[in-house]
């Protein structure tokens, strides 16, 4: 099976990987939108003082 | 002759990017300085393209971003090797930045509060990121999650560094031009900053006042003519760089830091809570424990974008 890798896709923010999978006849049998990038804000904003969080999360995405 | 340059970002938001974006008409200049070879943001270079490129191709690559997992230390390594210089661009790839934070936790912490249990989340088969996954003829792989949040240069060598979340933009530009006009200063310098702590120019006047307790910004409606610290407010600036054009301060808001450590300084937050101790209104350690408790939070506070970089740097696991 013939793979296609698209690796980073751009102009967006963030990071992305897209795998296309094509079948003996070229055509397209599956195909895969993978985000491999997290830095996990969920986690370490948990506690932090209210006041703070706007100061914190506006880091999620500069763009 | 033109220069060739990389920009990249690690575990970053793409606010460093959208800096050099932001010096307006000024990235005309830096188009007729640079041939760009990769810079996911704004044009379209895939990974395999900077393989094949020759070692030290590249005249500067400029790398955001802290690194959080297999890929942005792949990725370091490989503009490394590609590049003549390398550049950390703003707090994250500088000292750790706001990624940095995620020390405080394990790995296995991280991942359980994203995928398992946070409020928005469904995940019955509580499925987290696996590095290596299959289904059937279908193969696919993540980086590797690391535990640790590391600075750029605790995994490669870097030359430069431009600080600050973000940094601002006609300082990266000024910095491009040292680049360009080969003007560099010795290697390991922070470039596009102060050399001087944020304090000392600071627009706000300090009455040498000793603190009696630690205030939160609800508690208090600061005078704007006043040092911010002296109000109570924990500010960063007698320990962070100048050259952010103090943009907090003069909105009256306490700095964090996030030009990192002036040059003496070795880590930021400690260097803030020795400033603190010597501004205390109190001589018996009883007393001085007591205004230092009303601190809150005083580790995300203290080092807010330098944890990373700090001596604490992770938490014990």
């Amino acid at each position: 099976m013939k793979r296609i890798e698209i690796d980073p896709i751009t102009r967006l923010e963030g990071h992305g990987k897209i795998t296309i999978f094509l079948n003996e006849q070229g055509e397209v049998d599956n195909a895969y939108l993978q985000i491999p990038e997290l830095r996990g804000f969920e986690k370490f904003v948990e506690g932090l003082p209210v006041e703070e969080i706007p100061r914190v999360v506006p880091r999620i995405c500069g763009v | 002759m033109k220069l060739k340059f990389g920009i990249y970002w690690g575990a970053a938001c793409g606010g460093c990017d959208v800096a050099i974006l932001d010096t307006h008409e000024k990235i005309l200049e830096i188009a007729d300085m640079a041939d760009i070879f990769l810079w996911p943001l704004a044009m379209d270079f895939k990974y395999k393209k900077i393989r094949a490129l020759e070692d030290n191709y590249l005249d500067a690559s400029f790398f955001s971003g802290a690194i959080r997992n297999s890929e942005n230390e792949e990725i370091a390594r490989l503009l490394r090797r590609k590049s003549k210089v390398m550049v950390a661009l703003g707090a994250c790839a500088h000292i750790g930045g706001i990624p940095g934070l995620a020390n405080m936790y394990t790995r296995e912490d991280v991942l359980n509060r994203v995928y398992r249990e946070s409020e928005s989340t469904i995940n019955e088969e509580g499925i987290i990121p696996r590095e290596a996954w299959s289904e059937g003829e279908y193969e696919l792989e993540l980086p590797r999650f690391y535990n640790t949040v590391k600075t750029l240069d605790q995994i490669i060598n870097v030359e430069y560094y431009i600080p600050g979340c973000p940094p601002v933009p006609l300082q990266i530009y000024s910095a491009l031009t040292l680049v360009r006009d080969g003007m560099l200063p010795p290697k390991g310098s922070v470039i596009g900053a102060g050399d001087r702590a944020l304090c000392e120019q600071c627009p706000r006047v300090k009455e040498e006042k000793k603190l009696t307790g630690i205030k939160r910004v609800h508690e208090v409606i600061p005078d704007p003519e006043k040092c911010l610290l002296e109000q109570g407010l924990i500010c960063l600036g007698p320990v962070t760089r100048s050259g952010c054009g103090s943009r907090c301060i003069k909105s009256g808001v306490p700095c964090r830091g996030c030009y990192g450590p002036v040059d003496d300084v070795k880590d930021q937050g400690f260097a803030m809570l020795s400033a603190l101790a010597s501004s205390l209104d109190a001589k018996e350690q009883k007393d001085i424990d007591a205004i230092i408790d009303t601190i809150e939070d005083p580790l995300r506070t203290l080092h807010r974008f330098s944890l990373a970089a700090s001596m604490l740097r992770r938490k014990k696991v």
